[in-house]
């Protein structure tokens, strides 16, 4: 028995002394690799399993489709401010809106050494009508936006569309382009699983794939006709646990919580970026079900009744801001500053309810950070008499439950907060049956005339300035009207080593310097 | 009552520690909310405050007192556990007993359903349910109790046909005895410390497929028992690098042990005392 | 004989007829479905389908026709071994959960083996020196062990070996991207990353074996040819080892195929605490995504691991153990 604990006993001092030496390596390594020249950075990131990088393959939530871009070039691109030429060089609305005319870059390679034509992009929107991709810009409504693509000549073409509408620019931007050489003949695309199908025209060229670990790893695409390319390769690796893999040096970059942000903030190693906050949480009232929401003074009880900083403070550590009530977030380039705001002040609240006191029911997912929303929501609302029972489901049940109209109230978390404000007519101002897209949805039993006709105004405006004072406009109004409460808007952090790569930014839409193309590009000054 | 405190008083040293902390968890259970100065469901200090005087076993991000909690989710606990192994040894024993009572087809046709459920993947099955039925705790005494029968329904069975062996009831059988009559003179004094014996063990396996389930996530979220307030505190991002795990994490997980541990310890005792393997 | 043989393989077909019929029927009537996303993760991206693209991939997984028919299709494929094909993650399940099945089984039985080998022994160790102060030692260390559950170990290893002492890794199955100079590296280094995973769900069937173990040896260690071997003055390890550790052997045997399926149920929570590649991780995304070809896939796998498990015990048992002939 004393042998066999002294042979543990030496065992654990042996696995101690190579854990330390270990550590000690990894040190050097890091040295090592910031002196690395800037020609062989090759970065490393944190994986996961999100499909293989094709158009059809890559799973339909998660970063999976920002992989597949790194792999596909498009007509347009995004850049700070806003929309950038790319494989179109120029462009140009006509017909009032329905004709998009775009002239071509030369001298496009795809990574097989193919030369991208015109054809290739025709071939590429009819595909997408009959196959459509898992991330989907073309569709609105449920219809195929393009009607046709017309070749002009060697580098114009044109796309003829079925209604002038704001977005359609945007969407057709971000079509990926693909090769019609390989894609013709591929009937079922689901199951086009070769690595054939991550054959692109961008910057980066597919390397390998290994779903089991959630590893992936491209290359600088040597003939790309675009900017060059500021990285040599780009790896995602597994990690166990990501701080911990970020300390160690094995990848690149890292979010951690707001609690632990402190071992960077005064290292000179280390940068630290606040992503934007394109990520949000909001309140959907059913007033079908709950005619008293209907009542905007009860609404407006809600907004000056819950306590949103608090969430801010608590659930998410001070990493969020509280949400604008005019929906668009606090940093989208067409977020209106002067409309109705509403902090946490109880007395109006009570006011509001005029002595009355309900009760609701709210539903939430299962995660933990909602559940500590709803609990925070139950706890100030109790104050002001309202009454809230929280019922907790798993996320797929809450997301059909919404979509049913199953609920009285919901809570629910989801990104895009900082794309197109078309955003705002999906949601509160859609005024007819036909439209198809749950979102829309999601305001059950609220109208509003004046937000439906400003909603629909905005849509088909062609004039960018026109367009942006409507949204203001429509901002001011949802402020006052509360249709539903957004709460708040997640800021985390983005840390990362300036000394070993620092060419991180973000796009005007989109809170991830990771998933942005431009991250990983030489930019023109 | 005096029975218990003669069984007690017979116990071994470890049987009666057993004994005592069980007590003090059913206490807490109990009484909690009157043992704890703050609610468990609000927010009555700073987030993540260590233990202190005022928080005795400090507080969680939300700032809700973690001993509350533990007091609360005691009283969660109990309520599952002793709601499965109660209709997980009503429907395991009335099963056992038609079965072993009625041998034949009868009993070969329960005896291949319970196999049936025996075979099937506890925790694969418990998580495909526990997200069909939803999570309530309704639902999930429901969802465990369809897991938890089985064990018992072959030990009584196999109970049964020991007692069905004996002359004695073959004589009463002989004389046409009913089975009500047959079963309260002869059977249920027999049966029933096996059954109580596996009352107190489906407690103790209810508790730990409580935890795990709300440690997968899949509890009622509603309702914090122990299993729930792990699975809270290992979600938070990096825990192992804070110190907040020292209370947040270790409080919940040590409540957790000491209740099994204690159940299992008296099971034992019992099993002793009746000489009796499971 | 034969005649009994018939009963048991015909009560195995009919369990095997419930799980495939359950396991059909859950995951459909679980509410939600595999296209509505109106939520996404924190920082993730989400897309949500508009009805349209929804019928559309509806028909294309063949999920808009009757629940009758899938049921018939779902059967018929499955007689063919074809699992279907993965809603989420774009592949035939057959070879998704071959790329996982590895993992778990790996742990399982590595496991199954630690356990039975230190269970036995204590157990032995136990039974010769029983009711000695070691026999007591041990019995109430292993009382409490087992009735601790596994994932609960698994979490104070996680917290104490990986994070604190940081001899393991934290989580995943292997190091990545590396290449390795010899498959030996390759070897060390998922058995470094298997250690802790394995050694948690050991603790599942420890206390098993140690019981029966003992128990065993209890019996052995009173038979009059151990009495004999003892009275010879023969070497103490001797005795245990040749002649009585040999006799307890039986129920031993089948207690590791019985171990074997609670091991495979019980891997599920263990691989979720470690974040292991394995089926428990896939089935907990599986069902939280609806994932219907998936969920079928990784639960009939399992079911018909631990049928396959049971029935090798029934028939080990009766081959062994000649009492029974």
């Amino acid at each position: 028995m004393r042998r066999i604990l002294g042979i543990l006993l030496t065992l654990l001092i042996i696995m101690n002394i190579s854990a330390c030496s270990n550590s000690n390596d990894d040190t050097k390594a890091i040295a090592e690799e910031t002196v690395e020249s800037n020609n062989d950075i090759i970065i490393r990131l944190a994986g996961g399993d999100w499909g293989f990088p094709s158009p059809y393959l890559h799973y339909s939530r998660g970063p999976g489709g920002f992989k597949m871009y790194l792999l596909f070039d498009s007509l347009l691109e995004k850049d700070e401010n806003g929309i950038i030429p790319w494989i179109a060089s120029e462009w140009r609305i006509e017909n009032e809106g329905k004709d998009y005319i775009f002239t071509l870059n030369d001298n496009i390679l795809w990574h097989d050494g193919e030369k991208l034509t015109p054809e290739d992009i025709k071939f590429t929107f009819d595909y997408y009508k009959q196959h459509p991709p898992v991330w989907n810009s073309l569709n609105v409504n449920g219809k195929y936006i393009v009607k046709n693509v017309e070749i002009i000549d060697e580098t114009n073409l044109k796309i003829v569309v079925d209604s002038a509408n704001a977005t359609y620019l945007e969407r057709l931007g971000k079509a990926r382009i693909l090769p019609k050489h390989i894609w013709k003949d591929v009937k079922d695309p689901k199951k086009f699983h070769s690595e054939k199908a991550a054959i692109g025209c961008g910057p980066y060229r597919f390397v390998e794939y290994n779903r089991e670990q959630g590893a992936y790893k491209f290359e600088a695409f040597e003939n790309y006709w675009g900017p060059k390319q500021r990285v040599k390769a780009i790896e995602w690796v597994p990690v166990s646990d990501e701080i911990l893999a970020f300390e160690k040096g094995e990848i690149d970059t890292v979010s951690p919580s707001p609690d632990i942000i402190g071992r960077y903030e005064k290292d000179k190693g280390y940068a630290i970026k606040t992503n934007k906050g394109f990520w949000g949480y909001r309140l959907i009232f059913n007033m079908e079900k709950r005619s008293e929401l209907k009542n905007i003074n009860l609404r407006k009880a809600f907004a000056y009744g819950i306590d949103r900083e608090e969430m801010v403070d608590k659930v998410s550590r001070g990493a969020a801001i509280a949400a604008s009530m005019g929906y668009i977030s606090k940093e989208h380039i067409w977020y209106n500053d002067n409309i109705q705001k509403y902090s946490y002040e109880p007395e109006k609240a009570k006011k509001f309810l005029k002595g009355k006191s309900y009760s609701f029911e709210i539903l939430t997912g299962n995660k933990g950070a909602e559940i500590k929303i709803a609990e925070l929501i139950k706890m100030t609302l109790k104050d002001i008499g309202i009454e809230i029972k929280i019922k907790s489901v798993d996320m797929k049940t809450r997301d059909a439950a919404v979509k049913n109209k199953e609920f009285e109230i919901a809570l629910i978390g989801h990104g895009g907060w900082g794309s197109d404000p078309d955003s705002l007519r999906e949601i509160y101002g859609t005024d007819t049956q036909e439209d198809g897209s749950p979102s829309s949805n999601s305001l059950p039993g609220y109208y509003n005339e004046k937000i439906i006709e400003l909603s629909q105004k905005q849509m088909k405006e062609l004039d960018k300035d026109k367009r942006k004072e409507i949204i203001y406009r429509l901002q001011e109004l949802i402020a006052e009207e509360v249709p539903q409460i957004p709460l708040y808007n997640t800021r985390s952090y983005f840390v990362f080593r300036p000394l070993k790569y620092d060419g991180w930014m973000y796009t005007y839409d989109h809170h991830y310097p990771e998933h942005c193309k431009l991250s990983y590009l030489v930019r023109e000054k | 009552m005096k029975k218990i405190i003669i069984y007690i008083r017979s116990a071994s040293p470890i049987g009666k520690a057993a004994f005592l902390l069980l007590t003090a968890i059913i206490i807490l259970s109990i009484f909690g909310s009157q043992l704890s100065r703050y609610p468990h469901d609000l927010s009555s200090g700073k987030s993540l405050e260590a233990p202190s005087k005022d928080h005795k076993l400090g507080t969680d991000d939300l700032g809700i007192d973690l001993w509350a909690q533990i007091c609360n989710g005691a009283r969660i606990s109990m309520i599952i556990s002793l709601g499965v192994a109660t209709l997980a040894c009503g429907i395991g024993s009335f099963i056992g007993i038609i079965s072993g009572y009625k041998g034949g087809i009868i009993d070969y046709i329960l005896m291949r359903f319970t196999d049936m459920v025996i075979v099937l993947p506890q925790l694969p099955t418990m998580i495909v349910l526990g997200a069909f039925f939803g999570p309530s705790i309704k639902n999930i005494i429901i969802v465990l109790s369809l897991f938890s029968w089985t064990r018992i329904a072959r030990i009584t069975r196999a109970k049964l046909l020991t007692i069905m062996e004996q002359d004695y009831i073959k004589i009463a059988k002989g004389y046409g005895a009913s089975f009500k009559y047959i079963y309260l003179n002869h059977i249920q004094s027999q049966i029933l410390p096996i059954i109580v014996l596996c009352f107190i063990k489906t407690t103790g396996k209810a508790i730990v497929a409580e935890a795990s389930l709300s440690f997968l996530g899949l509890g009622d979220p509603t309702s914090k028992s122990w299993g729930l307030i792990l699975n809270r505190a290992m979600d938070f991002n990096g825990i192992y690098f804070t110190p907040y795990w020292k209370w947040w994490v270790a409080s919940p997980l040590i409540a957790i042990v000491l209740l099994v541990v204690s159940i299992s310890l008296i099971g034992r005792e019992l099993e002793n005392k009746y000489d009796f393997k499971m | 004989m034969s005649k009994n043989i018939f009963k048991i393989s015909v009560g195995y077909v009919i369990t095997f007829l419930f799980i495939i019929t359950i396991n059909f029927f859950i995951p459909r009537f679980m509410p939600g479905d595999p296209f509505t996303y109106l939520s996404s993760d924190e920082s993730g991206m989400n897309v949500t389908y508009s009805d349209e693209e929804m019928q559309k991939y509806k028909e294309y997984y063949g999920l808009n026709k009757p629940l009758g028919i899938q049921f018939v299709n779902y059967i018929r494929n499955v007689l063919k071994g074809n699992l279907g094909y993965s809603i989420i993650l774009n592949d035939e399940v057959s070879k998704i959960i071959i790329s996982r099945i590895t993992w778990t089984l790996g742990i399982v039985i590595i496991s199954i083996i630690i356990s039975c080998f230190f269970g036995t022994l204590l157990g032995a160790v136990s039974a010769y020196n029983r009711n000695g102060l070691i026999d007591k030692i041990i019995y109430s260390v292993f009382m409490i062990i087992s009735e601790v559950p596994a994932f609960i170990i698994a979490l104070i290893f996680l917290f104490y070996f990986a994070a604190y002492l940081d001899i393991f890794p934290l989580s995943g199955g292997f190091k990545p991207f590396v290449e390795y100079e010899s498959s030996f590296e390759n070897i060390t280094d998922i058995i470094h990353h298997g250690v802790l995973p394995a050694v948690s769900l050991s603790f599942i069937n420890i206390g098993n074996f140690y019981i029966l173990s003992r128990n065993s040896m209890i019996d052995i260690l009173q038979k009059d040819y151990i009495i004999t071997a003892n009275a010879k003055g023969l070497n103490k390890s001797r005795i245990i080892l040749r002649h009585a550790l040999r006799n307890a052997i039986l129920p031993i045997v089948t207690r590791i195929f019985l171990s074997l399926g609670t091991a495979i149920g019980g891997a599920v929570l263990i691989e979720n605490v470690f974040k292991y590649p394995g089926l428990g991780t896939l089935m907990r995304e599986a069902v939280f995504f609806r994932d219907y070809p998936l969920i079928q896939g990784i639960f009939l796998i399992m079911a018909v691991m631990v049928i396959i498990m049971n029935l090798t015990a029934d028939i080990v048992y009766k081959k062994l153990d000649p009492r029974l002939k």
